[in-house]
């Protein structure tokens, strides 16, 4: 049986757990993983896909997931995806990580907190310290459920060293991923270049809607300078995000649907207003799915559930497939 | 006469069951995704507007474990000042679309859906702030000089006590955690503002959300200083 958490606070288990992995803790995620391979054997991977598209789930959308570093997080996670319907995630670092996305430097905010220095360099010993093995449980588990992890989100930014950045390639290609979807910045995206051509690896762009930094992804012209730099830098469009920004994502992935690797379903009220439930906002989300479907555009379309509701995610989850679905009948 | 009796007793020992459970209920009502029912009308109806608001996502379900850049508001001063919503108010409802990852506004919340969650906020602080500072109880000996000091002065408790009357053996009534408990959070245990709080607990619910772990310190070896 897998224990359910309400607590779903990813990166506070950070500041009260040392992030380092010992054998014994590899032991135990492995353990983790048989359960599900006990039942369900080597599944089979069928793609979720409705009127053609591939849809998955970016693992943001599951909030009561238990706390980054619990052995429980990928059974539970995998349990919650079945139970959604959903056969492809873009999964969170702070899924994979023990030590949440918060030891990791994105939030320029966190920075500031004391003893912010020490957790973060714990983070970066442990990603260099850490068996790819580690890695390759993970796949298992998600292989042996049947479920494929497409992308990795990692927020990358300029705390990583280079040593770290091209660990955390090496770890991508383990976990099996197609590539990265990150929520980073420009002047970070410059400093990737390099590693995506030496890996051969995407890293594709998670816009949100901070309109006044010009380093942040929020506007076409943001995305459009970033895409300059590389083949190998894409796009994840987040419609919600982009709409909350006063902006137009039938307009963005009419133009640069060849470098749009996915799109984050959400539906947020434009400026800067809030997550609704799917069909309330005012982000157009039939349009866009409608739109993909009918230029086949090779997009695949992943839901990131974050309105408020009293149902759990895995429901809600549900809900917001079920919106989609009955948007491209 | 024997039946009225035994009904007495029976009577009795529900309404002593009843009293004793009445605490509880909040800790066994059955949890959702937004945490626990409130317990009260005024509260529910807050806790309705943080979750629905999608709040908690950021914030945190009880205002622990703030993601993704958000505010602490177990610890930002500015909510420990906030009265009935007149500082948290603006902010929600302009939001703050220039943070790294921004937050939304709320522009259409009506007065009663701002005092509503504030009053939410403020419970959950209070809840909060209370198992942490009795959480730093071992946290070393306080300044009594300046516990008077903060006595007398910010915290105002010279308006209602006195250290000369009714909390004159204050120091030898109680050992240190039921005294540092009382002082935290006089009376019942589930006393919240609007359940059974007057005014003097109100006024301690509010100091508890603004006081420092140094000021209760401080504080309680004011209270049992034998020369103060």
């Amino acid at each position: 049986m897998v224990l359910r958490f309400v607590a779903r606070d990813r990166d506070r288990a950070t500041q009260d757990r040392h992030p380092m992995y010992s054998r014994r803790q590899l032991g135990k995620l492995a353990f983790a993983a048989l359960p599900v391979a006990r039942v369900f054997g080597q599944a089979t991977f069928r793609p979720t896909a409705i009127a053609g598209i591939p849809f998955g789930v970016e693992t943001f959308s599951y909030h009561d997931l238990p706390s980054a570093g619990d052995a429980r997080l990928i059974p539970t996670l995998i349990e919650d995806m079945k139970a959604s319907g959903i056969a492809e995630c873009e999964i969170m670092s702070g899924h994979v990580e023990p030590m949440g996305s918060y030891a990791t430097g994105w939030w320029v905010a966190t920075r500031r907190a004391p003893g912010y220095a020490k957790m973060r360099d714990e983070a970066r010993r442990w990603r260099l310290a850490v068996p790819l093995d580690y890695y390759r449980a993970v796949r298992k588990q998600f292989d042996n459920a049947g479920l494929r992890m497409h992308l990795y989100n990692v927020n990358f930014n300029e705390t990583f060293t280079d040593e770290e950045r091209d660990r955390t390639f090496e770890a991508a290609k383990v976990l099996g991923v197609e590539g990265f979807s990150s929520s980073t910045v420009l002047s970070e995206a410059k400093r990737l270049v390099p590693f995506v051509k030496r890996h051969k690896m995407y890293v594709a762009m998670h816009n949100h809607n901070n309109l006044a930094d010009p380093d942040q992804f929020a506007t076409p012209a943001s995305f459009e300078a970033a895409l300059a730099m590389s083949e190998y830098l894409k796009a994840t469009l987040d419609i919600g995000h982009y709409v909350a920004g006063n902006n137009d994502p039938v307009a963005f992935i009419e133009k640069h649907h060849g470098r749009i690797v996915n799109i984050h379903i959400r539906d947020r009220k434009r400026n800067n207003g809030r997550n609704m439930p799917f069909g309330q906002g005012d982000t157009p989300i039939k349009d866009v799915l409608r739109l993909i479907r009918d230029q086949r555009y090779p997009i695949r379309c992943y839901i990131e559930y974050e309105y408020g509701s009293f149902r759990s995610s895995t429901e809600e989850v549900k809900r917001c497939v079920d919106y989609c679905r009955e948007a491209l009948a | 006469m024997r039946w009225c009796f035994l009904l007495a007793i029976v009577g009795s020992c529900a309404g002593a069951l009843l009293a004793q459970t009445a605490p509880v209920q909040v800790k066994n009502a059955k949890r959702d995704a937004g945490g626990v029912p409130a317990p009260t009308a005024e509260l529910e109806r807050g806790r309705t507007v943080y979750v629905l608001s999608s709040c908690h996502f950021c914030h945190g379900i009880d205002l622990t474990g703030a993601a993704m850049g958000a505010a602490d508001l177990m610890h930002l001063p500015l909510v420990g000042r906030d009265e009935g919503g007149n500082l948290i108010g603006p902010i929600v409802r302009k939001g703050l679309p220039n943070l790294q990852t921004a937050m939304p506004q709320y522009s259409d919340y009506t007065d009663q859906q701002i005092s509503d969650v504030a009053a939410y906020i403020h419970y959950l602080r209070q809840q909060g702030r209370y198992r942490e500072l009795i959480a730093a109880g071992d946290g070393g000996a306080g300044d009594a000089a300046a516990g008077r000091e903060y006595f007398n002065g910010a915290a105002k408790c010279g308006g209602c006590h006195s250290v000369d009357s009714d909390l004159k053996r204050i120091g030898t009534k109680y050992d240190d955690a039921r005294l540092r408990a009382r002082l935290l959070r006089p009376g019942p245990d589930n006393v919240v503002a609007g359940n059974g709080a007057d005014a003097g607990r109100v006024a301690h619910l509010k100091l508890l959300e603004r006081y420092s772990d140094a000021d209760v310190r401080n504080l309680l070896a004011f209270l049992k200083s034998p020369a103060r």
